[in-house]
């Protein structure tokens, strides 16, 4: 005969959208493995922060921390990388944006074949700081407060984005391997989430899509050398779904093409590879997000050939600062 | 009266006996006088009688149609409106199936079986006739007696008279159905409300179902059928009647998607603001007097102008769902009229349109299934557990507006369903077709009865309301036929001396003339009579019995009349009888109480502001 139980709704509700809006949006490893993972151009509240732990654990026969992929055939390659990094989703002309820095670090090792001889090279340190803008362009408006949280749902969004990776990262020319680039590279591109279903926690669906083209510089002391790349053209593709409304997965799949490498002007070959991964998701808490993932690249036999696989697992949290006077408020009740 | 003859050409012919005894029956409720007008009304009615079609909103409040004031969009139901006549003072009952007890055999509660609702029949009232929870064998129903008349009797939708094979509609007059036999029950499949009860139970043509059609949605499914039946006799030259119940707008709100949408953001502003402007176009339509006042806010419904933006965008979205759900009722009403056109029948039909009891303030899912730890509880953890609100509508969800939004439905009364405050039992009511002589869109103001509906609709298909039926005596009809009023030689069937009464759940209430005699359980009533002049007064904010005690000793001996005449049980025990110890204090709600919250910054003159000194 009251309505406390309309309080009781309006709470369970509010504490699921707060809990999606300040972990979605998070950072994942977008610079190591050269693909950002399924999720994370969703939207959230403006003024939303969020800091990401990631650790990943790759083998291959290229860098990881180099998001050109350049083949170094025959090398056999073991990587444990961190990023650690902050975003802010704040309001531009009345469109969602994200602003993020984001910093590599960790141990890279393994042998590398050069001039007929094999040797063991292996580096550690903090990698090239990378700033990257999102900008929405089709979809929702910016969510400005709560209500605008309360009623998101993305539909068919597209954003553009722009990555610029600053090369003061840790680089040695004397070695093959290295965390830092010592070249200016960035990355534009146009993610699209697309909305398969009601957008209801625990069934949504989503066909997400991030076609982009990575642009680099010129690294004048590539082991006293030039080194060049081409353009690269990457596409990646996530089918994402709730398992429940605290859990999901994803179906991912990355097609890199391009990229063609010059050191002092001889020409390596141009990346045309496929990968495929799964990722699982879980939110802890209001707060945090968890999630694991596993992707390799496929049909890459050929000495020439990408291979690169690896885990990955992060922590995110988030924060608002509404939404943390709010607890605080509830908790002192 | 021969007009009223020549009419039952070609069907079974009224008895001069027949008629005789009708007149008998009208006339010991005063209104001999008025019957020559629906005889004149009647005489220019096609040569064969019309079709009727009774419509139910269940639980729609009185000014949920655009016709009533309502900024929900109800062309159709406006349609029948501006073609017919609107009725500001129609009464039904508190709640749903004694209402629907009343329209089907035009008989009080108290002796149709329906003394108390089976859900909650009272441990005083068990074995008693009148109390049985559903429709007694001591009645005939309409559609008996239309049937005998010579009607086709059509059923779709919500029936909650009873379960078993002697109950239901096919056993009580429907040729064909196809009917929710409980309550409620969810819009997209068979699923219930409680551990004891978690199938709904449906019937087709008398046959209980083992499952419902392929893409089932109550509103769309019970209109198809009803076109089916129509359509199959169409063309046999009976007439039909059709018992149009709709399960909207019951909780839970389950619509289409597309439909959920049609209101995003236009709530927000909050249930205060939309009944001062649901007020205004009512008084701006005629339907209310202009110096008519709202009932006050209750006094546990939060003042809107306090809350949060996100707390009103999600208690908005609930009548955001009530207003999709009420234009997705009236979108497949309108189907039901466009198919009547296409069929030629749509000019010889008779609509009768209204809601069966005051909007729902209660949360029933919350009553039943609210108690962690209970069999219920977990019966609706599995069953009725979508609760995020982008879920809302979808099978799974379980979501009702509550008293704020319900007092918006019932604007300007007072209260909402289950009590007998008017927001309990005044509905809005609409009839159209080749019966109404009055100017089309017109309003009436006089005061009409549900029980009125069965000798309007039995006087309209010539045949008349019998004795005995099958060899049993039957109660004598509660209500007057509207002929007169909608022949327009008269604007009321009923004098200031006539009597109304009302009593479910120990709340009851009598209505004489202008004058209102009340009891509530406390906190919504005093737990005493209270007395209201309905004319000054028609949102009873004022309790004058301590003014008026002689009024109030007359009407309490009607009162008395009334419980001894119809074998009144009240009940031992009630769903509100602990209500006082659950709620807070009454409170009254004084606008801008208390200003601790309501009063704004105070802004310094400009020029006697200056930075801070060093």
């Amino acid at each position: 005969m009251s309505d406390t139980s309309s309080s009781r709704t309006r709470a369970g509700w509010l504490a699921l959208a707060l809990a999606s809006m300040l972990v979605i949006g998070a950072l994942w490893p977008s610079l190591a493995s050269a693909q950002v993972p399924p999720r994370f151009y969703w939207k959230t509240l403006s003024g939303t922060n969020a800091v990401p732990v990631i650790v990943n654990s790759m083998s291959g026969n290229t860098n990881p921390f180099d998001p050109a992929h350049l083949v170094a055939p025959g090398a056999n390659l073991d990587a444990t990388l961190a990023i650690g990094g902050y975003a802010r989703m704040f309001t531009l002309l009345d469109r969602a944006a994200m602003g993020a820095v984001l910093l590599p670090m960790g141990r890279i090792s393994g042998e590398v074949s050069a001039a007929g001889q094999t040797i063991d090279s292996s580096a550690r340190g903090f990698g090239d700081p990378t700033f990257e803008l999102d900008v929405n362009l089709v979809g929702p408006k910016a969510q400005k407060n709560l209500v605008d949280v309360l009623r998101y749902e993305p539909g068919f969004s597209l954003d553009v984005i722009a990555d610029l990776a600053v090369p003061v990262g840790e680089y040695d020319s004397g070695q093959p391997l290295n965390l830092g680039q010592n070249r200016w590279y960035g990355r534009l591109g146009a993610p699209i989430v697309w909305q398969l279903g009601p957008w209801v926690p625990g069934r949504r669906t989503t066909l997400e899509l991030l076609p982009a083209v990575w642009l680099f510089g010129t690294n004048d002391d590539f082991e006293g050398k030039s080194l060049e790349t081409d353009p690269m053209f990457q596409v990646d593709a996530h089918l994402t779904r709730d398992f429940t409304e605290h859990m999901w997965g994803s179906l991912d799949g990355a097609w890199y093409t391009g990229g063609t490498a010059s050191v002092d002007g001889v020409e390596g070959e141009k990346l045309d590879n496929l990968a495929f991964g799964l990722t699982l998701g879980y939110q802890i808490n209001d707060n945090l997000g968890l999630t694991m993932g596993y992707k390799s690249t496929v049909n890459d036999s050929a000495p020439g050939d990408l291979q690169m696989d690896g885990f990955m697992i992060s922590l995110v949290s988030g924060w608002h600062r509404i939404i943390e006077g709010a607890r605080r408020l509830k908790g002192g009740e | 009266m021969d007009t009223v003859l020549q009419r039952t050409n070609g069907r079974k012919a009224m008895r001069p006996g027949d008629l005789s005894r009708s007149l008998i029956i009208v006339g010991t409720f005063g209104v001999v006088a008025a019957l020559a007008a629906p005889a004149i009304g009647f005489a220019a009615d096609p040569p064969r009688p019309p079709n009727i079609v009774v419509i139910l909103g269940d639980d729609l409040g009185y000014s949920d149609m655009g016709a009533f004031g309502s900024e929900i969009a109800t062309p159709n139901l406006d349609s029948l409106a501006t073609s017919g006549v609107r009725f500001t003072n129609f009464y039904t009952h508190a709640s749903c199936s004694p209402t629907r007890s009343i329209l089907l055999s035009g008989v009080d509660t108290h002796l149709n079986g329906l003394g108390a609702m089976d859900e909650f029949t009272a441990p005083n009232q068990m074995g008693i006739d009148g109390y049985e929870g559903n429709l007694n064998d001591r009645v005939v129903t309409l559609p008996q007696l239309l049937r005998d008349a010579g009607y086709h009797t059509y059923m779709v939708g919500k029936w909650h008279l009873g379960k078993s094979p002697d109950k239901i509609p096919a056993a009580r007059g429907f040729e064909r159905d196809f009917t929710l036999l409980d309550g409620m029950g969810s819009y997209w499949d068979d699923t219930n409300f409680s551990a004891l009860v978690p199938r709904s139970l449906y019937t087709e043509d008398g046959k209980y179902l083992t499952g419902l059609p392929k893409d089932f949605y109550a509103n769309k499914t019970y209109t198809d059928k009803l076109i089916s039946y129509i359509d199959a006799n169409h063309g046999d030259g009976k007439p039909f009647f059709a018992y149009v119940s709709h399960q909207a707008p019951h909780e839970p709100y389950h619509l289409p998607r597309e439909w959920r949408e049609r209101h995003v953001g236009q709530y927000d502003i909050g249930w205060d603001q939309l009944r001062q402007q649901r007020l205004k176009r009512m008084i701006e339509l005629g339907i209310m007097p202009a110096d008519t006042k709202l009932a006050e806010r209750l006094w546990f419904v939060p003042d809107y102008s306090l809350l949060a933006p996100a707390t009103r965008a999600v208690l908005g979205r609930k009548m955001e769902l009530y207003a999709g759900l009420v234009e997705n009722m009236d979108f497949h009403i309108g189907r039901l009229i466009e198919h009547l056109k296409e069929i030629g029948e749509y000019e010889n039909t008779v609509f009768i349109f209204f809601g069966d009891n005051g909007a729902e303030g209660n949360e029933l899912a919350h009553m039943i299934g609210g108690t962690p730890g209970t069999r219920d509880f977990l019966y609706f953890a599995g069953n009725w557990s979508q609760t995020d609100p982008k879920a809302w509508g979808d099978p799974g969800s379980c979501i009702s507006y509550g008293p704020g939004w319900a007092q918006v439905s019932m604007t300007p009364f007072s209260q909402y369903k289950a009590w007998t405050a008017d927001g309990g039992i005044h509905n809005a009511l609409v009839v159209s077709g080749p019966i109404v002589k009055r100017p089309a869109g017109s309003i009436n103001r006089g005061l009409m009865h549900v029980a009125d509906i069965m000798p309007t609709l039995l006087e309209l298909a010539g045949a008349s309301y019998p004795k005995t039926y099958q060899g049993r005596e039957l109660p004598a009809l509660l209500g007057r036929s509207w002929g007169p009023v909608l022949a327009g030689g008269a604007e009321a069937v009923r004098t200031s001396q006539d009597v109304l009464a009302w009593e479910v759940f120990g709340n009851r209430a009598l209505r004489q003339g202008d004058w209102k005699l009340r009891w509530e359980h406390k906190p919504f009533g005093k737990g005493d009579w209270e007395l209201f002049d309905l004319a000054r007064d028609p949102a009873e904010r004022n309790d004058v019995a301590a003014q008026h005690p002689e009024k109030v000793a007359q009407l309490v001996a009607l009162w008395d009349e009334y419980v001894k005449a119809n074998n009144v049980v009240l009940p031992s025990r009630s769903p509100f009888e602990a209500l006082e110890d659950t709620m807070p204090p009454r409170v009254p709600d004084d606008l801008g109480y208390p200003p601790l919250v309501n009063k704004r910054q105070y802004t310094p003159p400009k020029d006697m502001m200056a930075d801070p000194k060093p």
